[in-house]
């Protein structure tokens, strides 16, 4: 069996619907990172393999997952620094507890 | 410079304006130096008009030049100024009166507590007034024409702790109000139609635009903006009351130049007009009416001021009558000269009354031909070319009038003139004879005003003796071979002459007669003619008619529309107040604070965004996509 | 390649890696020296983009197009910032670190926009996009902050934020797959719509409506509004939202003309939701910030509808809007900081009596609120009638007529802030005094929300410069 572009289409939207489910469903605020990461990462797979399915020569592909990588990096730190912030208020990083901004 | 005067023109109003900021920002402390700044100002843009009309009659071709103020599809106003002999006349006679007016106030209003603001008010009238007679399109003109009436109200109620002052400046506004009501809708008819508010333009569309009847509807709506400023039948109530405001401010405003921008209106849109016929003649007889109505009232007043403002009414009438019988030259003619005497004769006035400490009543006053000279022989000036007497400016204007209506076939309407000649004369000379020769009172102690308000009744005593020379129709080249519609045409009747000048010397004779010499006792025919004369002084009850209509007819709709507002409206819309508020209340609890139930939302809306696209167009393929691919 | 394509970017790069070195030097919690010099750069920034606003260039063939569309809103954006570094001069909480940090972020998320509007190709659009929005993140959470509040605020804008973008990334990674290229111009080459392309599309307006807080995605801002520090608020409701519109604008225009047919329906469904929820939920609000947060999402409404519109005039008007609306929207803001400062509270309630105690407070919060009402001659009317004339010209009467009865509705919760000021009970006599850099921000939103109502033309032909190179 040959690996198509539908194998790694499948895997990408899988790994994004998970990563999405555990943004939506986790109550831990790290986890919900981690959810988003997948999201990235499922994008990141999707480019790699639609660069090398459809257009082998340009590696435009590349270049923007190696772009979404770093972004990736960057958000995941500012997100691990607020949620330390939070903790630091709220002794919790149950996203739940976190409704004081409502109505 | 005087291709820079024609060439920014705009400048004109702009000096008032600047004026007017200043004053209201800066100098409010400080009476003196806002007097000064004002007058500064206004004597600039009196140099600058007279440029412009030394430009005019140079070179008598339209100058327009303007800026977009604000555009969008199918609607581009603009700001602009139109250079024409007609509007070069006006800027030249309305920053000249206002210039004279604004030196003589520095006497008149001396030590009036409301020195500054008054000089501020002066100024944004100027600058509305200039900007309105040299606007290039309707909009422009509106503005400036709501401008002016505002600057009346506030002029009108300036002492406003008199309780007539403030009940003149809300009756003015109000009446004022209906004439423009009409003015707009007439102007909004205009740019439905053909697009375009600007004169140029209007000019060359609507001689060839077919439907007459909506055009004469159009013309009519938009000659209610004059009835309601220049004061003609029925909306003309207001004027006379306006007189409650200082006396330069009725010279000025209510004399000699705001109540004429009706007239000039009418003129500035006369493309308008002639292209109606019927509209023409309604407004002939509407100013004809107005004419011999506000004089007969005229007859019987006793306040000084009131006589001048049914003098001015009447005139007004004279004017709108030249422009419906087809005479442009006339009317703009007689605007000019009226312009300087009526000014002369309100100032007269204010003179009179300044040295009586505000007596206006005619029968108080007297003796006073010896005891302030200057403002006797100004004054008798005034009245003179006032009556229409020969070789004084009123005399030529009035003739070029009567001429107009009697050679363009209104033979009835030259009879009125007539008579109204007739009646003037004798008004002007029965004020003349009681106010300056009849018995001093013993309690008044009159004394000649100030030079600084001499001095402008001396100038504009001059210009009413010579201003009517310009119109002489023996010149080659006079004032009818700039100002006119159509065809520039000179011509004269001697007849006309002849007999105006007789019907006014039997008006003046009559009047000496009967309040000089006393050989008639005006006493005896009043009570002759009792009737008449109550109804006459009473000015035709047209006043109290209001008034009733007011008090059974308005109000009684108002208690009607009232109910209906208090118990159906106000349901209604309380209603729907309620709802909304309900709906905001709803709409706000679904925000819970739960930072997954917001992502939820989000997903869920991208979920039903692509089935709506999916569901809305099945070609897109989108439906398919679960089960393909 | 040609550098100076980019030098009002460089130039504001520069400016901030300057104050952050800058504020390492400088005297701890020293705030004030920092500010006039990040004014300074910005005035100087907004010369160079003015110098060559009329052009068309792009960097890199079309990866980057330097045109007076972009010049436009990046003159926008430093507008923004300028006014927000003047207020924060008057807000006297830390403000993302103890000293200056948040101007040097401040003016990254600047650049992250700058970059955003000219972005001809998606990583560079990606790129922009998470610059700018990631410094938004720091800012709201405000990290040396006391407040609580802006650390949830914080940490949901994250969440969300990288949730959504996520998703818009995904849809990009789609339309990359379907079209074979990133350059947005070459996308629109691209007839054939299957449907990885529409899902594509609608994964990207979901991004951009997110970004500017169109319902269905607006949910993070009335929280991320009132928790953030004000000044940040401002700088997010304005420039944020005005970067989306940018960017959103461009990127449709440019890479689905063909498939407007489509599209457009569900723009416009979404701008009447816009409309209708923003003023609907504005009104039971007692926070003035958390109001003035809902009707930003209503005025992101209106914005929308020049987007429906999707011609010449529907592009000029929202240009013409997205300025008018950061003067109306930062002059409310800046009172609320004012307000603030003197009684440590945001509800409408302690608002009464205002314009005795502070009649410029009273004043500019008037103007700016019913500009953002569109009542006439104020600025907000012009903006209005560009943009719902623009729409009814394309035969969508109908959502012209819900964004006027909306906008009659938003005078309700207007004025009723309005009678709190001026005719409620005045139980503090004491003045509000206020700074000068205060009173010139009040000033300068007051006074051009006026002017550009009764004078738009300047401002309408710059848009119209601008909007002409959409098409």
């Amino acid at each position: 069996m040959t690996i198509t572009l539908n194998h790694y289409l499948l895997l990408a939207g899988m790994l994004f619907c998970i990563g999405l489910y555990g943004a939506l469903a986790k109550q831990n605020a790290i986890s919900i990172l981690m959810g988003i990461e997948l999201m990235l990462n499922a994008c990141v797979i999707n480019l790699v393999a639609f660069n090398r399915f459809m257009a082998p020569n340009h590696l435009v592909g590349h270049a923007f997952g190696l772009f979404v990588i770093a972004l990736a990096a960057a958000e995941v730190a500012v997100g691990l620094a607020l949620v330390l912030t939070v903790y630091r208020d709220l002794l919790s990083v149950n996203i739940q507890d976190f409704d004081w901004l409502k109505w | 410079m005087i291709h820079f005067a024609v060439q920014n023109s705009w400048l004109i109003p702009l000096m008032p304006a600047i004026a007017f900021a200043i004053i209201v920002f800066f100098l409010r402390r400080t009476p003196q130096a806002s007097a000064f700044f004002s007058i500064s100002c206004i004597s600039v843009s009196f140099l600058l008009s007279l440029g412009v009309v030394a430009g005019v009659l140079m070179d008598p071709a339209a100058v327009e030049s303007s800026v977009t103020w604000f555009s969008m599809p199918g609607l581009t106003v603009e700001m602009g100024t139109l250079i024409d002999p007609i509007s070069g006349m006006m800027v030249f006679v309305v920053s000249l009166i206002a210039l004279l007016v604004q030196i003589y106030s520095v006497g008149y209003m001396e030590n009036d507590p409301g020195y500054s603001i008054y000089f501020a008010y002066q100024s944004l009238f100027a600058m509305s007034m200039l900007g309105l007679v040299i606007a290039n399109n309707f909009v422009q003109m509106f503005v400036f024409w709501e401008l002016v009436g505002l600057c009346s109200y506030l002029l009108i109620g300036f002492w406003f702790y008199k309780i007539s002052a403030r009940e003149a400046a809300k009756k003015a506004f109000v009446t004022n109000r209906v004439g423009d009501y009409g003015f707009l809708l007439g102007i909004l008819f205009l740019q439905i139609i053909f697009g375009t508010l600007n004169f140029t333009d209007l000019a060359q569309i609507i001689p060839t635009y077919a439907n007459v009847g909506l055009l004469t509807v159009i013309a009519l709506l938009v000659f209610t903006g004059p009835i309601g400023k220049s004061g003609q039948f029925p909306l003309h109530v207001w004027l006379p009351d306006a007189m409650e405001g200082p006396t330069p401010v009725s010279a000025l405003i209510h004399a000699a130049t705001m109540v004429v921008a009706g007239v000039y209106l009418i003129a500035r849109a006369f493309f308008l007009f002639a292209a109606v016929p019927t509209a023409l003649q309604v407004i002939a007889y509407v100013g004809g009416f107005t004419a011999l109505f506000a004089a007969t009232i005229a007859i019987t007043q006793n306040d000084i001021k009131r006589i001048l403002a049914y003098s001015t009414l009447s005139q007004l009438g004279y004017m709108v009558m030249a422009l419906g019988v087809g005479g442009l030259t006339a009317s703009m003619f007689h605007l000019m000269t009226h312009a300087f005497f009526k000014a002369l004769l309100f100032l007269g006035a204010g003179s009179v009354i300044h040295a009586l400490q505000g007596k206006q009543d005619i029968w108080e006053m007297g003796g006073l031909a010896r005891k302030m000279p200057i403002t006797t022989k100004t004054f008798i000036i005034g009245s003179l070319a006032l009556a229409g007497i020969f070789p004084l400016a009123g005399f030529w204007s009035k003739d070029e009038i009567l001429l107009a209506a009697q050679s363009n076939g209104f033979t009835g309407l030259y009879l009125i003139g007539s008579l109204v000649a007739f009646l003037t004369a004798f008004y002007m000379f029965r004020l003349v004879f009681v106010a300056f020769y009849g018995q001093a009172k013993p309690n008044n102690d009159p004394h000649e005003s100030p030079a600084v308000m001499t001095t402008p009744l001396i100038i504009l005593g001059l210009l009413s003796v010579v201003g009517g020379l310009v119109g002489m129709p023996w010149l080659s080249t006079n004032f009818g071979s700039y100002v006119y519609f159509g065809e520039a045409h000179h011509g004269y009747s001697l007849m006309i002459m002849v007999t105006s000048t007789v019907i006014a010397l039997m008006g003046i004779y009559l009047a000496y007669l009967m309040y000089y010499k006393k050989t008639i006792s005006a006493s005896a025919i009043a009570n002759r003619f009792k009737a008449i004369y109550t109804l006459l002084y009473n000015k035709y009850y047209i006043d109290e008619i209001y008034q009733w209509g007011i008090n059974h007819i308005v109000d009684g709709a108002g208690r009607v529309a009232y109910w209906i507002d208090l118990h159906v409206v106000d349901g209604v819309v309380n209603g729907l107040a309620k709802g909304t508020r309900q709906s905001g209340t709803i709409l706000r609890y679904l925000q819970t604070g739960q930072t997954q139930h917001y992502g939820m939302v989000l997903v869920a809306a991208v979920v039903v965004i692509i089935l709506l696209l999916g569901l809305l167009d099945p070609s897109l393929g989108i439906s398919a996509w679960g089960g393909g691919n | 390649m040609d550098f100076t394509l980019l030098v009002p970017e460089m130039f504001v790069a520069a400016l901030a890696c300057l104050l952050l070195i800058l504020n390492l030097v400088a005297p701890r919690g020293e705030r004030r020296g920092l500010v006039i010099f990040a004014v300074l750069g910005i005035l100087a920034a907004i010369a160079v983009v003015a110098f060559n606003f009329d052009m068309f260039d792009g960097f890199l063939g079309r990866m980057y197009l330097v045109d007076a569309y972009a010049s436009f809103f990046k003159i926008l954006f430093l507008i923004a910032a300028l006014l927000v570094c003047l207020t924060t001069m008057n807000y006297y909480k830390p403000l993302a670190g103890e000293g200056g940090e948040a101007y040097t972020i401040m003016l990254f998320a600047t650049l992250g926009m700058m970059i955003l509007v000219s972005a001809g190709e998606l990583i560079t659009l990606y790129v922009g996009l998470e610059l700018m929005t990631i410094s938004f993140y720091i800012l709201t959470a405000n990290l040396a902050g006391e407040d609580a509040r802006s650390s949830e605020a914080g940490l949901k804008y994250l969440i969300l934020g990288a949730i959504s973008s996520a998703v818009m990334l995904y849809g990009f990674t789609l339309l990359y797959g379907v079209t074979g290229t990133t350059m947005i111009h070459e996308i629109a080459q691209f007839k054939e719509a299957s449907p990885a392309f529409w899902l594509g599309v609608i994964f990207a307006l979901s991004g951009f409506g997110f970004k500017i807080a169109a319902v269905p995605f607006h949910m993070w801002a009335p929280d991320i509004y009132e928790g953030a520090p004000t000044p940040v608020t401002i700088f997010l409701a304005v420039a944020s939202k005005a970067a989306g519109f940018g960017v959103f604008v461009r990127f449709f225009l440019t890479a689905f003309p063909q498939h407007a047919d489509h599209w457009i329906p569900v723009i416009a469904i979404m701008a009447a939701a816009t409309m209708i929820l923003g003023n609907l939920a504005a009104i039971p609000q007692q926070n003035i910030k958390r109001m003035l947060a809902y009707s930003s999402i209503a005025q992101a409404g209106y914005l929308l509808v020049g987007l429906v519109a999707a011609s010449e005039a529907g592009v000029k008007s929202i240009l013409f809007y997205a300025m008018i609306y950061v003067f109306a929207t930062v002059g409310a803001f800046a009172v609320t900081i004012a307000f603030n400062n003197v009684s440590e509270s945001d509800d409408i309630a302690d608002y009464s009596g205002l314009a005795r105690r502070s009649p410029l407070l009273a004043v500019t919060l008037l103007v700016c609120m019913l500009s953002m009402a569109g009542i006439p001659p104020l600025a907000g009317f012009a903006g209005k009638f560009y943009l719902f004339s623009a729409v009814i010209e394309q035969g969508f009467l109908w959502l012209a007529i819900i964004g006027l009865v909306m906008s009659m509705l938003s005078v309700y919760y207007y004025l009723s802030v309005v009678r709190v000021m001026y005719l409620g009970e005045v139980t503090d006599y004491s003045a509000i005094k206020l700074k000068g850099s205060m009173k010139l921000v009040l000033y300068v939103c007051m006074v051009l929300s006026i002017i550009l109502g009764a004078y738009p033309g300047p401002l309408a032909e710059l848009a119209n410069i601008a909007a002409r190179f959409m098409f």
